[in-house]
């Protein structure tokens, strides 16, 4: 087969990070390539069902070690739209706090921009997709911004039960801010409020990438070309520029694409392993990694989930979303809990249906028999979920390497170790014991956490972004420090993570950084 | 937007089907009716499946009619990229077969070892016992995937049968909503 035509862009991944290069690089008339190990989602396959909705995460390619393994195919995206394309569209802000955290406490690193850096796009990225929010509201915790396009999705008697127990407690809620419509707009429909985001949003109510900038990116041009694992990225005989990648197509069979700019927007794992699968005798640790960074940093959020069962006939709680009703940044501080360091973020309730990871089933996990069918019966009217989203300060262990097992294409398995240290353990241990307290203040009948471990919610790091070249992988735009066309996008950039869900955040930089690269097109791609 | 439909709204009897072959013709059944009508098994072997349908009976009460063994073995039959299984999101790594193998073999071993009888062959206190043990990585001399995870993925399974189609969901009470019911595509 023929090498393709070389291209402008080629991006790795055709996920959320990626849209968003591809779309502000495709309105500036580059040629654009996304290259996508998975298929490329049509609206037809977002099925709602939890059992078929599986088929739009990733098969697990990782060995996953350590005390607290991540809970990688669960959080992996798979085809276009990546993990986009099931997420739940939470949108909360990380907070001025969380982009100095080296400088102003001495732990994790800091970002290499700060928060009002990133508030413009917060901004704008909340006009270019539609986030329903109240920003005065919010503004209680964060400096103030533009108000969101849309007033905050509706709530129901599932979310607001917890209310109660938050007052008692004396902690502030406001109505959470979601990239889900609550009403018409941009020619797409408000939400219907049926509970199956994690099953793609098929009338793109919710923000999905392929109703976002994925389409854009679509309309001026770019291209998605399914099936294609990338494997490595090619360099020029000095190593001092790539020049493309390489891939395997739908047919298995290897394939180059040539490229003035490549962009790597893979995600946690896979972002580091094409990067040290990529080793030459010029960079023999891997492309981007003199300083051994490559990998390193791998975070998730531990998430403390409280189940209260409610004492009333119908709280509806198989209506609504994925994501939330109600927050709280109240107990946001990085030294708010004794003895403990990190952030932690309330927020209540979605929509639960009886199976799967977040189901009905599954809150109880210690039951089965008739006990377990009659706790699913109680449950489907009565039961609702409080969580607090903890933060995991970055840990240079935590990292990704290449295994010595191999895929189909010869491709090195990636090896992810992952444990929580004290004071991840610590901040969820206490946020357990406060969300108790909230369930009893609120009402429930029956309250428990879930104390087995902690859960790997959401994946983030890999390969740093930072200041200097010493201590970070890539500059605060995406640019790697050591070759100049070679770029990095998505949530495997932060070198912290906060409390918050990442992808607001991800956009909002990924925007800064693509707008960057655009700008500064003829200096950068030679 | 405008030519997307809010709701593909579910008339009549929408199950989530899956592609069968009953003498030599390909037909969308659910497990259920799989189970009911007899669909082949291919992949799992007979002993397997007895024991699938008996543990998953134990786990949660009606999955053998609900079809746990077809909806397993449909399923281990497919491409990991197809697969619909929670093993896939639990990060259990292809072929999923394996897994199943290994747990079942495991749940058979021990039944002989410490009863001298295979588990479906128990009497139903003696299976629920068992389970409890196995739940709580209880069983001595276990060899297999741990305890808690085969418990954990297979008691999904029977979950996902009898309370994850849309007949399960309804039968809670519960509207099934879908913008895209099961059955349209499959
Ligand atoms: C169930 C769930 C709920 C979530 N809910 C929220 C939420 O409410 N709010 C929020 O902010 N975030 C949420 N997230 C997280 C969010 O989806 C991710 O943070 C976001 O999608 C990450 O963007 P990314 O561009 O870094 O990666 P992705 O969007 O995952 O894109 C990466 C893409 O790269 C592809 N790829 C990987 N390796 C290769 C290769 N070798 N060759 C070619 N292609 C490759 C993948 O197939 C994938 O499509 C949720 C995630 C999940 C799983
Ligand atoms: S609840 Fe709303 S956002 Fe979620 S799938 Fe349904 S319509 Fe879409």
């Amino acid at each position: 087969m023929a090498t393709p035509e070389k291209v402008d862009v080629a991006i790795v991944g055709a996920g959320a990070s990626a849209s968003v290069f591809a779309s502000v690089l495709a309105r500036a008339g580059k040629k654009v390539v996304m290259l996508e190990q998975g298929p490329d989602w049509q609206n037809g396959d977002l099925i709602s069902s939890e059992i078929w909705g599986r088929r739009l995460k990733t098969v697990n390619p990782a060995i996953l070690e350590g005390k607290d393994r991540l809970g990688y195919s669960y959080n992996a995206g798979w085809g276009s739209g990546g993990a986009a394309t099931h997420y739940f569209a939470m949108f909360p802000r990380l907070l001025p706090s969380d982009f100095n955290m080296k400088s102003a406490y001495g732990r994790g690193l800091d970002w290499p921009f700060s928060y009002d850096d990133l508030a413009p796009y917060y901004d704008r990225v909340a006009q270019d997709i539609g986030v329903s929010g109240d920003a005065k509201a919010e503004e209680r915790w964060r400096p103030p911004g533009q108000p969101y396009p849309m007033p905050p999705i509706r709530s129901f008697r599932h979310g607001d039960v917890w209310l109660k127990g938050f007052e008692a407690l004396g902690i502030k809620t406001a109505r959470a801010t979601t990239a889900i419509n609550s009403q018409d707009y941009k020619g797409r429909p408000a939400c219907v409020y049926d509970g199956w985001c994690n099953a793609g949003c098929p009338i793109g109510a919710l923000a999905n990438p392929s109703f976002t900038y994925l389409a854009e990116a679509r309309r001026h041009g770019a291209e998605v070309r399914p099936f294609s694992t990338v494997t490595r990225v090619l360099t020029n005989d000095k190593g001092d520029r790539v020049t493309g990648i390489e891939y395997y197509d739908r047919e298995k069979q290897r394939q180059v694409q040539e490229a003035s700019i490549v962009i790597l927007a893979a995600f946690v794992s896979q972002n580091p392993r094409i990067l040290l699968n990529s080793a030459t005798d010029k960079h023999p640790q891997g492309l981007a990694n003199a300083n051994g960074l490559v990998g390193r940093y791998v975070m998730a959020h531990t998430g403390a989930t409280i189940w209260g069962m409610f004492d009333e006939p119908d709280i509806q709680n198989y209506m609504g979303v994925l994501s939330a009703m109600h927050w709280s940044y109240d107990r946001y501080g990085k030294t708010a809990r004794p003895g403990v360091f990190g952030s932690i973020l309330w927020h209540c309730s979605p929509a639960i249906k009886p199976n799967d990871i977040g189901g009905i089933a599954n809150s109880r996990n210690d039951l089965f028999g008739q006990a377990l069918v009659d706790f699913i019966k109680r449950g489907s009217r009565q039961l609702s979920r409080l969580q607090a989203f903890g933060e995991e300060l970055p840990n240079p262990d935590n990292r990704v390497v290449l295994a010595g097992e191999k895929d189909e294409f010869g491709f090195p398995l990636a090896r992810i170790n992952h444990s929580y240290d004290q004071d991840a353990i610590g901040v969820w241990q206490q946020a357990c014991d406060e969300g108790l307290q909230i369930a009893k203040a609120a009402g429930a009948t029956e309250s428990w956490a879930l104390r087995a471990a902690p859960p790997t919610i959401h994946m983030v790091g890999g390969t740093a972004m930072g200041r200097s070249a010493a201590d970070s992988v890539a500059n605060g735009y995406g640019q790697t420090h050591e070759i100049p066309n070679l770029w990095l996008a998505g949530v495997t950039l932060f070198p912290t993570e906060g409390a918050v869900n990442p992808t607001y955040t991800m956009y909002a930089a990924s925007l800064r950084g693509a707008e960057h690269l655009a700008a500064n097109w003829n200096a950068i791609a030679g | 937007m405008a030519e997307i439909q809010r709701r593909a709204l579910m008339q009549g009897a929408a199950l989530a089907a899956l592609s069968f072959t009953i003498d030599g013709a390909e037909v969308w059944l659910s497990p259920s009716q799989a189970q009911a009508q007899g669909a082949p098994i291919n992949v799992l072997k007979p002993d397997e499946v007895e024991t699938l349908e008996a543990v998953g009976d134990t786990l949660l009460p009606g999955a053998r009619k609900a079809g746990i063994a077809n909806f397993v073995d449909n399923q281990l039959g497919v491409a990991p990229g197809d697969c619909l299984l929670m093993a896939r999101i639990a990060s259990v790594r292809p072929p999923f077969v394996n897994f199943y193998r290994a747990a079942l073999g495991a749940i058979e071993r021990s039944c002989l070892s410490l009863h001298g009888k295979r588990f479906a062959e128990l009497a139903p206190a003696a299976q629920y016992d068992f389970v409890d043990r196995m739940r709580q990585n209880k069983i001595e001399g276990w060899q297999g995937p741990p305890g808690p995870f085969v418990y954990f993925l297979l008691r999904h399974d029977a979950v996902d049968v009898a309370f994850g189609t849309v007949e399960g969901i309804e039968s809670l009470g519960v509207p099934y909503m879908p913008h895209i019911s099961p059955e349209k595509r499959w």
